[in-house]
């Protein structure tokens, strides 16, 4: 791996675990987009593991406070979103046009992968609290629609021009 | 279409579909809690009809049906569960005075009267609202008129 590629891959991280700890609406959240972005760049590996990273010092640092039992499922629905992106680069081969219909696939992707970190996070609620995970589902689902709609917005308007800014910064050549 | 792009978009339903059933599942459990609630009180609750009738003011008349109120609410106490009023004591009638229901005010000639529907018609509240004891499944109104005593 070049030097520009670990100094892009450096800034996405701090710039992810910053944007996690900012004081924001609650469950309103850039750390997605960018663990997907990473994953999506620069391999699925490097997603999680930013995914994971990112949740483990969230977990101690947040301006909620500690997370407690619930920060391993933190990390593990966030490296799952991270994960995402590298198979989903895979999927999509090397050439591969920016156009609406891109653009929508990340955007249902992007809900999909939500409700997956609100699941896994919801069943850490459940575990912690001692409660049914359909009782905890039920009991935060408006917490799990402002994040659903915020990452759906957020990866349909903001994915693919992050991905071109980002591969003029590497020196990749972007296929759009 | 890509068969990529259909599994994606069918992803993203499914995603949509168990997030409006998380949704309605949210109310379902809220409406069983509630539910719970009402039973357990059901001897210490009763419901009424309430009417107000802005007629004389803009037209419009609105009903407050199945209002729950404790057993032994009086008027004045229920109306208050559905509207804003204003109401001034006074200690010569022992009773209330209701001087405006959601900012609607008497005036010189305009006041807030009520009546109970007994044997298929209106009949004037033979006391003040706060002074009638409300019964189970009772239908009330409270008009905004000139009163035909005046």
């Amino acid at each position: 791996m070049d030097c520009r590629r670990i100094a892009v891959i450096s800034i996405l991280a701090s710039l992810c675990v910053g944007a996690q700890l900012a004081p924001r609406p609650p469950n309103v959240e850039s750390t997605s987009l960018i663990c997907f972005l990473t994953g999506f760049l620069f391999g699925a590996l490097s997603g999680a593991l930013l995914g994971a990273l990112t949740m483990f010092v969230s977990g101690f640092l947040s301006p909620y406070g500690f997370a407690g039992i619930i920060m391993p499922f933190q990390i593990v629905g966030m490296a799952v979103i991270g994960f995402a992106g590298g198979v989903y680069r895979k999927l999509l081969g090397r050439n591969f046009p920016a156009g609406w219909q891109l653009r929508l696939e990340v955007s249902f992707l992007a809900s999909f992968l939500t409700l997956i970190y609100d699941v896994i996070t919801n069943f850490g609620y459940a575990i912690q609290f001692n409660v049914n995970l359909i009782v905890a589902l039920f009991t935060g689902v408006w917490f799990a629609v402002v994040h659903n709609i915020s990452n759906i917005t957020l990866f349909g308007g903001a994915f693919f021009p992050l991905t071109k800014i980002i591969c003029n910064l590497v020196g990749e050549k972007w296929h759009a | 279409m890509h068969k990529r792009t259909l599994v994606i978009f069918c992803l993203g339903w499914l995603a949509s579909l168990i997030l409006a059933g998380c949704v309605a599942g949210y109310y379902y459990m809220n409406f069983q809690n509630l539910n719970q609630i009402l039973e357990k009180y059901k001897g210490c609750v009763m419901r009424f009809n309430i009417c107000i009738d802005y007629k004389e003011w803009n037209g419009t008349v609105v009903w407050y049906n199945d209002t729950i109120v404790p057993f032994g609410c009086n008027l004045l106490e229920a109306t208050e569960k559905v509207a804003t009023v204003n109401s001034t004591y006074w200690p010569a009638y022992q009773a209330s005075f209701v001087n405006a229901i959601n900012g609607v005010w008497k005036d010189n000639s305009y006041f807030w009267m009520w009546y109970r529907w007994i044997n298929d018609r209106w009949e004037y509240g033979p006391c003040g609202a706060d002074l009638y004891i409300l019964s189970d499944g009772e239908i009330l109104m409270w008009r905004y008129e000139i009163p035909n005593y005046f």
